[in-house]
């Protein structure tokens, strides 16, 4: 839903980041974003294009890794990832207490400039 | 050239709203962001809320889209209420909750609550230097939400299933929200309330006691 305030923050950082390493233009940016960060990949490619214009992200391309949802369980120790972006209940032993090790990512990692 | 970045999309964001937390803190008041889909009963709440004897010095910041209607109804109250007009974004973000903090009288206040605009996707996701997330579902929404938006669900503090009232007209399995709800985050404290009839508001005002103002019991 709010992809486009994602996609404001996101250009603001690398385009500070772009400045201070002292160069002009941004190639590509590489994200990462959690199956359970209430963000869609595609909304968020959207928005980015929608926007990037005004930017020194004008001729960006915005890479984006979907990292799945995993916890641990806090009864038998097993690790597990699911197929849905929340965790109900650990598939080894059925236990309800459980940590979640990823899938809340929202993180810019790298991208190419010039 | 590869330059690596490695941030958080929202740290500017998190950012402020450390700040807001180090404000409200230094005040000593409680901050709550209410959050709900549109209609759940948010302001309704609210005002059932400062209909009782609490003892509590309650403030509130107003989150809409658009229009002053929702301050409008707890102006009547005599507390200090600020309303903030998102212009379409559909989320309250820390920036503009900061913006607003010189209009509150901060010192003289035990909770604030931040009445988050209507939508049930991303107020969870930007902090807004809030002490504790609170969340309304009213149960006609259906009994599918929990699994539907789970992050909201996993990030609050407490729930409360309002309208309860409208519980015999539906076919809502209130068990089925209870057991979800708590599956995806045991800690979760429920509440049925019914601001139409009252009932369940008793349990909430004293739990909100307890939470916001540690020093006087329930
Ligand atoms: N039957 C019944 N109606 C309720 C209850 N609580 C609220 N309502 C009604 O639900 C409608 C919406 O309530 P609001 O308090 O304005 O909802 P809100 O969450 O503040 O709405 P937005 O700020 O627009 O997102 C109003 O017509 C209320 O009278 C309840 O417990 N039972
Ligand atoms: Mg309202
Ligand atoms: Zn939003
Ligand atoms: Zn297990």
């Amino acid at each position: 839903m709010h992809e486009v305030s994602i996609a404001l923050n996101l250009i603001e950082i690398v385009s500070e980041q772009c400045r201070k390493s002292g160069f002009s233009r941004i190639d590509s940016v590489n994200v990462r974003i959690g199956r359970a960060s209430g963000i869609m990949p595609d909304a968020l490619n959207f928005a980015f294009d929608a926007i990037k214009d005004d930017s020194m992200a004008k001729g960006a391309s915005l890479q984006i890794e979907v990292v799945p949802v995993t916890g641990r369980c806090g009864e038998c120790s097993n690790t597990f990832s699911v197929e849905e972006d929340y965790i109900l209940s650990c598939p080894a032993c059925g236990g309800s207490s459980f940590s979640i090790i990823s899938g809340r990512e929202l993180d810019i990692i790298n991208m190419e400039v010039s | 050239m590869k330059v690596r970045v490695v941030t958080k999309i929202l740290e500017a964001n998190d950012r402020i709203a450390l700040e807001n937390r180090k404000i409200f803190n230094r005040h000593g008041v409680y901050v709550i962001n209410l959050m709900s889909a549109p209609g759940a009963g948010k302001t309704t709440l609210l005002e059932k809320t400062l209909e009782q004897q609490t003892g509590l010095r309650i403030g509130v910041i107003e989150g809409d889209i658009a229009g002053t209607d929702d301050a409008e109804r707890l102006e009547t109250f005599g507390i200090p209420v600020v309303q903030i007009n998102t212009g379409g974004a559909c989320h309250l973000d820390a920036n503009m909750i900061y913006e607003v903090l010189g209009d509150l009288p901060l010192q003289d206040m035990d909770i604030l609550f931040i009445e988050n605009v209507g939508n049930l996707v991303c107020p969870a996701e930007f902090k807004v230097g809030e002490d504790i997330k609170v969340m309304l579902l009213s149960i006609t929404e259906g009994h599918d939400k929990p699994l539907k938006y789970p992050l909201m669900f996993q990030e609050s503090s407490a729930l409360v299933l309002n309208k309860i009232d409208l519980a015999p007209y539906t076919d809502v399995d209130l068990g089925k929200i209870r057991r979800d709800a708590l599956s995806l985050n045991p800690g979760l404290k429920i509440f049925e309330v019914s601001c139409k009839t009252g009932q369940g508001l008793g349990e909430w005002v004293g739990w909100l006691k307890e939470t916001g103002l540690p020093g006087i019991s329930g």
